[in-house]
Parts: C-alpha cells; sequence; structure tokens
C-alpha cells in the first residue's frame, strides 16, 4: 500500500542543509496498522507529509497503492490525496466556519460527487464513529473528543485506501483518548489501513507493528504482538 | 462548485464583518467617485448624433491670411472657427452638397397675446430649410418651412414643444401667429423633444445648454437685421452698419453640410479648396487656399467639447479608485493569509491550487458585486451633489443611464477580481504541510 | 531603535508594506495637487475687478424690435436712472465683469503694424462710467461730455481718446510714461491719445484657462454711448441699498417704455457668485475627494496593521516575557509604519510632482510649488501614525504569557 525505498528529504537554507529525512525505508501492506514512533525532532511528521502528498521529497522513491507518486503534478497529487488517503491531526484542524456535517463534505465536494452521494456518505461515516446527533453543531460547540471523531468521519467519509494519524490523541485527555483508540483499532479490524504517528510508547504499543525513526533513519523495526483491547496499560 | 463557493464565500464574509464591510465600503465609495465623473465625461463626449455624425461636416476657411490667426484666437495656425456671410452665402448658392445650412443664434422679444403677460426674450435660430432633416429634427406639429419660404424670406417660424407649451397651451399652432418684435409671423411646425448633447452644430455659446425655442429663416432674420447672439471675430476692415457687417471679414456663422458618403465629403473638400483658390486669384485672400472639412465627432475634439475641470475630476476620481483598490487588495491579503489555517486543511483534503483559486476569487467577486451596489447608490448621491454645485449645464449632463449603471457594476466586480488576483494566488499557494506542522 | 529587526520582519511581509506604501504615495500625489488647484481656484474666483462691486447693479436690456428712435429712448431711461432716489450714478456699456461676455480688441503703437501689441477688453462708457464704476484714475483725466459720442453696434467712427488700465499701459509702453501717447485699436488708422490711466478694470471673462485668461488685467474704455438693441445698463448705488434701488430701477424702466425684455437684473455681487460657480464647485469637490482619500487611506492603514498585529501576537508575546515594555511594543509598530510611510512619502513626492507636470501641459495649470509637496509628506506621515496607534495599542496589550502557551 504504502512503500518508499531510500527516502531523502532535505532542506537547505542559504547557510545549511538539514536532512529531515535520509536513507528512509518503510513498507506498509494492505490492512497493515503500524506505529511510527520516535523523539521530537527525529522526522517523523515530515514522514508523514510526505506520506500525505503535502511535501515533496529530494530523493528516492514513493509508491502510493502501486503507483510511483514521483513527477506527479500539484492537481494529480491533489486528487491522488482526495480519493486515497484519509487525514487525522492531533489539532483536528476541523474548519471552524463550518458546522460538522459541512466539514466532513468538503473533501466530497473536491470528489465532484453529486448531492444524494454525499449526503448519504456522510450520514453513514458520522453512524460509524456515533456522532449522528450532532450533524449541525459547531467544532466550538464540541468536546475534543468529538472534534477527533468529526475528524475521522470527514477523513473515512471518502472511503479511502489509508489513513493518516499525526499524534491523534495529543490534545485529548486519558478518556477520550481511550474513545478514539478503540476507534481506530476497530477501524482496523475492519480492514482499514492505518499508519499513525506518535511520540507515545503506551500508543505504539496498540498498533500492529511499530517503526521507530532517530534523526531521520529508521533504527529498530519491532514487531509485537496485538494486545487484547481494553487492558489499561497503565494506573 | 459555484454554488459551493457561492455560499461558503457568503458564509466567510458573515464571519469577518468588519473587515468585509472595510473591504465593500472602499470599493463602493471609490466606484461611486469614478462613475460620477465617469457619467459627466461620458455624457460630454458622447456622440449628439451617432445616426448621423460621420455625414454631417463644418468646413473652415482661412478668410483673414496666416499671420492674424494667432492674434484673435489665441492659437497660430488654426482657422477662423466661424464663417463669414460672403463665404457662407456662395457656398449655400453652389449647392455643392445634398444639403447644407448657414446659421446663427440671435434673439427675440415675444409679446404675448394676453396683455398682462410681460414680453418675453425668446432665443432664436436663424436658418435654412435643410437644417431639419440634415440634423433629423422631429416635428410633434407640421413641418419645417419650404425652400421658397427661404427664397421669398417669408416671415414664417417654428417652435419648440416648450414655447408652443407656453404660449398656445400645447395645442396643434400650426397656421397662427406669434408676434416677434413687434411684428407677426406664422408659425408652421412645432419641433418635438430634442436636445443634442453637446449642442454640437454651435458651440460657441451654451455648449450644454438647450437648443433654441424658435427657428426662423435665415435670409428673413438678415433682412430684419436681427443682432447676432454669439462670438463675432473681426479681421481687417469691418465696414459700417449691418451692410458693412455682412460685406466684411467678419467670422459669425456656423456652416453645416450634409455629405452622405466619403466620396461626396472628398467632392466637398475640392469645392472648397478651388473656391479658396478662386478668391485668392480674384484679389480678395492673398494666400494660398487653406480650408479644412471636420465631421460632427472630428469638430466636437478641435472644440474642446469636454471642459478641463471635468477632465481633472475624471483623472482625480479614477486615482481615487486605485487607492481604494490597493485598499481592498491589502484587506483582502489580509483576510486571506488569515485564513491560511483553513486553506491547507482544504488542501490536505484534496483541493487542488485550481479550486482554492476559484474559491477565493468568487469570494472576491461577490465583494465585488457588493462595492458595486454600494458605489451604484453613491453615485447617485454623487452626481445630485454635482447638479447642486455646479452650473446649470451639468444638470443635462448628470443623469444615470443603464449604460452608466453596467458599466458601474461591470467596474466593480472586475477590478475587485483583479485586485483580487495576487490575495487569491498567495492563497492557493499555502503550503499545506507549513499550515499543518505549525500546529 | 532596533531598525534592522523591523526592517528584516518587513521584508518577510513584503507586499503588506508596498501595498500601503504605494496607497500613501498616490494620496500624497493626489492630495498635493488637489489642494493646489482648490487654493488656484480659490484665488481665482477672488481676483478683484477693480469696481465697486457692492453696490453696483447691472441691467441687461433687449428693446423690441429695431426701433428707430434708439438714441431717444437711451437717454430717457439714462435720465430716469439717474434721478432716481438712492443712485449715485448710472452709464449703458457694451459689456461689463464678470459675464464671460464681452468685446476685445487687438491694441497697436503703429497703425500700419500687422499684428497687435497687446489683446484688450473694450468697453464703452460715457463720462458717468468711472464714477459709476467707482474706478480709480492713477494719472491724467476722465472723459469729458464733449468727446462723448453715441455709436451703434456696426458704426467704425474711431474715438477720439481712451482710457486704459494700468496693466495694459505697463504692457504698452514699459517705460512708464503711457499718458498721451497714442494708440490704434485694430482696424482704426486714426490716432487715440490715451487721456488717463485707471488702477484696475478686469475684462469680462474670468476662466481660468480660456479667452481672456491671458490679459485679464488688460481694458481699454472709449468714450461712446452704446446705442443698440441689446445694452447693459449699468447703476452704482448709496452704500447698502443695492437691492431696494435694484427693484426700483427695473421698475422704473418698465414705467418709461414696456416694449423692452429685462433679461437680467443682476447685482454684481451675485454676477461673482454665478460666474465662478464651477470654479466654486470644483474646489468642494476636489476638498471631498482629498477627505475621502485619507479616510480610506486610513481605514486601510487600520486594517493592515491589525492583521500584522494579530499574525505576530506570538511574537509579541515573547517580547513582553523577555522584558519589553508595552511602550516598546508601541514603538514597534509606530516605527515600522513611519519607516513604511516614510517609502510611500518619497514615492509620493515623486509622483506629485510628475502628475503636476503632466497636468501643466494637458490643462494649462500653474507649476506646484515644491512646499506643497513637503506639506503633503508630512501630512501623510503624520495620518499613517495616527492610524497605525489603534493596532499598536491593541499590540501592546498583548499578555506576555502568550509566549508560553503558543499560538
Amino acid at each position: 500500500m504504502l512503500k518508499m525505498t531510500h527516502l531523502s528529504k532535505a532542506y537547505r537554507t542559504e547557510v545549511v542543509e538539514t536532512y529531515a529525512l535520509r536513507d528512509f525505508s518503510i513498507h506498509v501492506r494492505e490492512g497493515e496498522f503500524v506505529a511510527v514512533t520516535g523523539p521530537s525532532g527525529s522526522g517523523k511528521t515530515t514522514f508523514l507529509t510526505i506520506a500525505g502528498l503535502l511535501e515533496e521529497f529530494s530523493g528516492g522513491e514513493y509508491q502510493l497503492d502501486g503507483a510511483d507518486v514521483r513527477g506527479l503534478n500539484d492537481n494529480q497529487r491533489s486528487r491522488l490525496r482526495n480519493e486515497k488517503i484519509g487525514f487525522i491531526f492531533q489539532a483536528f484542524n476541523l474548519i471552524a466556519d463550518l458546522n460538522v456535517q459541512d466539514n466532513i463534505d468538503v473533501p466530497l465536494r473536491y470528489r465532484g460527487l453529486n448531492g444524494a452521494e454525499r449526503r448519504r456518505r456522510i450520514q453513514e461515516s458520522l453512524a460509524r464513529v456515533g456522532l449522528s446527533a450532532r450533524a449541525r453543531h459547531y467544532p466550538a460547540e464540541l468536546s475534543g473528543g468529538q472534534q477527533q471523531r468529526v475528524a475521522i468521519a470527514r477523513a473515512l467519509a471518502g472511503s479511502p485506501r489509508l489513513l493518516l494519524a499525526d499524534e491523534p490523541t495529543g490534545n485529548l485527555d486519558t478518556q477520550m483518548a481511550r474513545g478514539v483508540m478503540d476507534l481506530l483499532e476497530e477501524l482496523h479490524r475492519d480492514g482499514a489501513t492505518i499508519v499513525m504517528v506518535t511520540h507515545d510508547p503506551e500508543l505504539a504499543i496498540r498498533a500492529q507493528r511499530e517503526v521507530h525513526i532517530v534523526d531521520g533513519q529508521v533504527i529498530d523495526l519491532a514487531a509485537h504482538p496485538r494486545l487484547i483491547v481494553g487492558v489499561q496499560t497503565h494506573a | 462548485m459555484f454554488n459551493y463557493y457561492l455560499r461558503l464565500a457568503l458564509r466567510s464574509l458573515k464571519r469577518n464583518v468588519v473587515l468585509t464591510a472595510l473591504m465593500i465600503a472602499a470599493i463602493g465609495v471609490g466606484i461611486g467617485a469614478s462613475m460620477t465623473t465617469l457619467t459627466v465625461f461620458r455624457a460630454m463626449a458622447s456622440d449628439p448624433i451617432p445616426q448621423k455624425s460621420a455625414q454631417l461636416f463644418e468646413p473652415q476657411i482661412d478668410n483673414w491670411g496666416p499671420l492674424k490667426h494667432g492674434e484673435v484666437t489665441g492659437e497660430s495656425g488654426s482657422l477662423p472657427e466661424q464663417i463669414s456671410y460672403t463665404d457662407a452665402m456662395a457656398w449655400m448658392n453652389a449647392h455643392a452638397a445634398r444639403r447644407q445650412t448657414a446659421m446663427y443664434a440671435t434673439s427675440l422679444a415675444l409679446t404675448p397675446s394676453n396683455p398682462e403677460v410681460r414680453p418675453f426674450q425668446v432665443p432664436a435660430r436663424a436658418t435654412f430649410t435643410d437644417f431639419f432633416p440634415m440634423f433629423d429634427v422631429p416635428f410633434l406639429f407640421g413641418g419645417p418651412w419650404s425652400a421658397a419660404d427661404d427664397a421669398d424670406h417669408a416671415d414664417v417660424v417654428v417652435i419648440t414643444r416648450e414655447l408652443n407649451d407656453k404660449v398656445f397651451g400645447g395645442a396643434n399652432s400650426v397656421g397662427k401667429t406669434v408676434n416677434l418684435d413687434n411684428h407677426d409671423y406664422r408659425v408652421v411646425g412645432v419641433v418635438d423633444r430634442w436636445e443634442p448633447v453637446p449642442r454640437f452644430y454651435d458651440l460657441n455659446n451654451d455648449k450644454y445648454g438647450k437648443p433654441e425655442d424658435l427657428f426662423l429663416p435665415f435670409t428673413r432674420a438678415i433682412d430684419g437685421q436681427m443682432m447676432m447672439w454669439g462670438n463675432n471675430n473681426c479681421s481687417g476692415d469691418v465696414g459700417v452698419g449691418w451692410e458693412g457687417h455682412l460685406r466684411s471679414e467678419c467670422v459669425w456663422l456656423q456652416f453645416w453640410a450634409e455629405l452622405p458618403t466619403s466620396a461626396d465629403a472628398a467632392r466637398y473638400r475640392s469645392y472648397l479648396n478651388n473656391y479658396a483658390a478662386e478668391q485668392q486669384r480674384a484679389g480678395r485672400f492673398h494666400w494660398p487656399p487653406h480650408t479644412e472639412l471636420h465631421d460632427v465627432r472630428e469638430w466636437l475634439v478641435y472644440q474642446h467639447a469636454v471642459s478641463d475641470e471635468v477632465r481633472i475630476l475624471v483623472l482625480v476620481s479614477f486615482s481615487f479608485l486605485s487607492v481604494c483598490l490597493l485598499n481592498a487588495m491589502g484587506l483582502m491579503l489580509a483576510k486571506l493569509l488569515g485564513r491560511a489555517g483553513d486553506i491547507g486543511v482544504r488542501r490536505a483534503l484534496g483541493a487542488s491550487r485550481a479550486a482554492i483559486f476559484g474559491q477565493c476569487l468568487i469570494e472576491s467577486a461577490v465583494i465585488g458585486l457588493a462595492g458595486g451596489l454600494l458605489g451604484l447608490a453613491l453615485t447617485a448621491l454623487g452626481l445630485l451633489g454635482l447638479r447642486s454645485l455646479l452650473s446649470d449645464e451639468v444638470n443635462r449632463l448628470a443623469h444615470l443611464s443603464p449604460v452608466d449603471v453596467g458599466i458601474a457594476v461591470l467596474l466593480a466586480i472586475v477590478a475587485t477580481t483583479i485586485a483580487g488576483l495576487y490575495p487569491t494566488w498567495r492563497a492557493a499557494h499555502v503550503q499545506p504541510a507549513w499550515q499543518l506542522k505549525a500546529q | 531603535m532596533e531598525l534592522r529587526p523591523i526592517l528584516s520582519a518587513m521584508r518577510r511581509n513584503k507586499v503588506g508594506a508596498i501595498l500601503i506604501a504605494v496607497q500613501m504615495a498616490i494620496t500624497l500625489a493626489i492630495l498635493c495637487n488637489g489642494l493646489f488647484i482648490i487654493e488656484q481656484r480659490i484665488m481665482l474666483s477672488k481676483r478683484p475687478t477693480g469696481t465697486d462691486e457692492a453696490n453696483i447693479f447691472a441691467i441687461t436690456n433687449q428693446w423690441m424690435g429695431q426701433p428707430a428712435d434708439l438714441p431717444a429712448r437711451l437717454q430717457a431711461d439714462l435720465a430716469a436712472l439717474r434721478s432716481l432716489p438712492g443712485v449715485v450714478d448710472a452709464y449703458v456699456t457694451n459689456a461689463y465683469p464678470l459675464t464671460n461676455a464681452g468685446w476685445s480688441e487687438g491694441v497697436k503703437l503703429h497703425p500700419d503694424q500687422k499684428s497687435s501689441n497687446a489683446p484688450s477688453a473694450l468697453y464703452f462708457a460715457d463720462e458717468h462710467g468711472l464714477p459709476t464704476l467707482g474706478l480709480r484714475l492713477i494719472s491724467g483725466r476722465n472723459f469729458n461730455a464733449a468727446e462723448v459720442a453715441d455709436r451703434g453696434l456696426n458704426d467704425l467712427a474711431p474715438p477720439p481718446a481712451v482710457i486704459i488700465t494700468r496693466r495694459l499701459a505697463d504692457k504698452l509702453f514699459p517705460g512708464g510714461d503711457a499718458l498721451g501717447q497714442a494708440v490704434y485699436v485694430q482696424f482704426q488708422k486714426t490716432r487715440a491719445p490715451i487721456i488717463g490711466i485707471v488702477d484696475q478694470l478686469q475684462v469680462p471673462w474670468v476662466a481660468a484657462s480660456g479667452w481672456g485668461s491671458k490679459f485679464s488685467d488688460n481694458a481699454m474704455i472709449e468714450p461712446f454711448r452704446f446705442v443698440a438693441q441689446y445694452s447693459h445698463y449699468i447703476v452704482r448705488a448709496r452704500p447698502g441699498q443695492t437691492t431696494v434701488v435694484m427693484r426700483a430701477a427695473e421698475k422704473t424702466l418698465i414705467d418709461v417704455n414696456r416694449a423692452r425684455v429685462l433679461r437680467k437684473v443682476q447685482s454684481l455681487t451675485d454676477a461673482r457668485a454665478e460666474v465662478y460657480r464651477d470654479d466654486r464647485g470644483l474646489a468642494i469637490i476636489l476638498g471631498v475627494v482629498c477627505a475621502a482619500l485619507l479616510a480610506v487611506t486610513a481605514f486601510g492603514i487600520v486594517g493592515l496593521t491589525s492583521y500584522w498585529v494579530a499574525q505576530r501576537r506570538r511574537q509579541i508575546g515573547i517580547r513582553r516575557a523577555l522584558g519589553a515594555t508595552r511602550k516598546a511594543i508601541i514603538r514597534y509598530f509606530q516605527t515600522e509604519n513611519f519607516l513604511i510611510a516614510a517609502g510611500g512619502a518619497a514615492m509620493g513626492v515623486a509622483m506629485a510632482v510628475s502628475l503636476n507636470l503632466w497636468m501643466v501641459s494637458s490643462f494649462e495649470m500653474e507649476r506646484l510649488h515644491i512646499a506643497y509637496a513637503f506639506v503633503g509628506a508630512i501630512v501623510v506621515l503624520l495620518l499613517g501614525q495616527a492610524a497605525a496607534f489603534w493596532p499598536a495599542l491593541r499590540a501592546a496589550s498583548v499578555p506576555p504569557a502568550l509566549a508560553t502557551r503558543g499560538a
């Protein structure tokens, strides 16, 4: 599904050249739930933005769902992003001006779907995250956990091939965080491919396997068995 | 998508009320100012007789000699702007054009039949009968006098609807008489509404004034030694008395010829040159022939129909508009970049740059439309102000026509959209990764 | 003040700064030229005629038809007018100032010259003319009754003498010895000696750039009683009685003879207001536009500066956390605005001068004093500072705690 080979990303200023990612390779197969971990500044956010086609990379190869993304122009990248990827951000990134329903509607509009089809998908994804009752509420009227779930609904509405999550529980308290992680696991059970970036090892454990990045490079790949859902990992 | 973007635009404008209001106000005021002056300018510069302006010509001839021009007109090298009696009569008798008329403005005192009403002054035009078909003058009752009337120096007049209303209560007055300067004249026609703007056929006085209230045969006016109202410029011996005035080289008449095709115009030009050459041979002129022929539009330009004041105002108001647009551009930039976060989200969700561009452009257009409507209201106000501040001549020019309305709104939308191009371009190039990382 | 960081911060917000600077530049250009035009027009409309305007009125008379006994009618009218209570004096003439309508002639020093030495307005007046207008003789004398003759519209008798204005005298005889010299009016072959010079008498035309604008104080008076179907009676009333006497005069003339139309009965004060109406109107309109321009630019500065403040809240919080006082923050933004305004003002002065040069060539205007440009620059700078003050104040109230909390 997501295959990066010897990927590198360099930032050049007038004086200095830094590598956010260097000789970075990762292969996420369909249906996997992978956690990408590492200390701050390690490059994991850069990995995510490149994986999400939000940024270009300097060297190496990246194949998304079998297609090589190098050389695609902005329009093609936007379309790919719209059709294949669902984003879940730490800061939710809902559009404050729009209500829940209209927020979920945004990616569907860029897909070019007709009104009936859009409405159906919005209803379905809201139901999936359990927020059908809040369709007309504005983000400011929802709790952090609810906002994140709306963001997840937004990500799901387009039936993406890949979910990219960046510290999805970073702005949530323990209880809400648990709720969101439960939802992610549920989606994974239903067949979704999820790549989650986090610095929290407790969260990383709930994924299927973990990829650890330090200074832009993969350090160790450790696969560990799936934990039983619901077991508390800390007091 | 258009409807979607429209909805988003309206919603975003509502969210940011103060900023939106500032933008719309800036554009509205700019459009108001520039449309106010543009309306007057367009009226002043408009073709007063578009269906025939290319067929009506005013000839000029040098009957003073090259040295004299600069003194009287202040511009050396230019020809006298009117015609002498000698030349006008020669041209009338030559019939070198399809239709032609010499004419001048005069004034008569009208004594109403009601002795209680004081006599009043009537501005009049002495002209030949060709005047009416030449200038497409519409008639309410009756028609022009005949060529025979011209030849007979007949006591006939054509009056305007306004004068007809005043003296005859609006009834069909053909055949009735009016007393002008203690003499009776028979009414042969009543002219319907006819107000060419500007009064191209005589730009000497009152360029934008109303046409005369009364027309009478040129020959009759000359007979009656009716005084000329307008400019009289003389060079050389003036001659004594009325007869002397007619024989002199004073220029005080206007002359118009109708020349339907360019071939006719070319023929007339050579007629004029031959005539001038003849005058030189006959010893009247001591210089080479110099004549010119201008059609209506050229004549208006030559005579500076648009006043300097209006030109200055147009310049100032459009500069004002440019400041307002720069203002709007700055505010739009501020607004869009303040929304960079949302734009980044949309890009992440699959919006292409073109989609963001389109969305913001429509927002600009909506602001432009609102600004245009405000500007239209302000233009109406501005024209009101102009009419009260400037002289009465402007009154006839300062009115919003449907075309002006269309121009105002279109100008607003186009200008605002162009002003929004840079902010929109910046918005479309917001780096989604940047925005999302910065959280 | 820390200019370098301010400048480098501005470089990152180039476009916004340029937008404000350009707006200020255009505002300055328009302001300077607009104020200049306003001043010019006001000065134009205050030019003196040289007459006792407050107490003079004119009656424009048009006889019906071409009566044969014009001279007799004229005498009757003048006698009636001069004997009215409250009338100081009266005369008949072909033209008078503040009307944009009159006669002009070229004046020559030698009869056989091809072109004239100076253009001049031509006024007819009998010996009552100077007292009626209140003109001040600076040398020589007024006409006497013997010199005055009747003159019709198309008569050609040469004047036996002329009175001219000082300006015309200086133009014709720069040495200052005009009195007693002779001139030849355009087509005449007979010499006309100058028997008197008055301090000032304006030509009838008042347009800023039109007929007469180049010789607005050249006037010549010929000793004639103007006998014509259409002429003007000029009447001087006792101080304070102009309106009353005007109405009485109108009524008296109608009583003397009904076979006429009194086209216009107007005091010179009203004539001045009417003839300069467009100039006054232009001045008012330009004034309004200039004020609006300042307002629009000011609001634009407020808007954009507020945006910059909002954008840099975190940075401001950090500065405050590091020890900057509120005043320092205000000064930061005021300085930033000043730099932009200075750039705009420099651009604007150049624009103002080029705009003026262009208008001078297109509209027959005068050149701008450089003082206008500098005054305008100061106005614009002050405007910018005032407009930036409120956003700067807002910036100063950003709490230092923002530094820790993040955006």
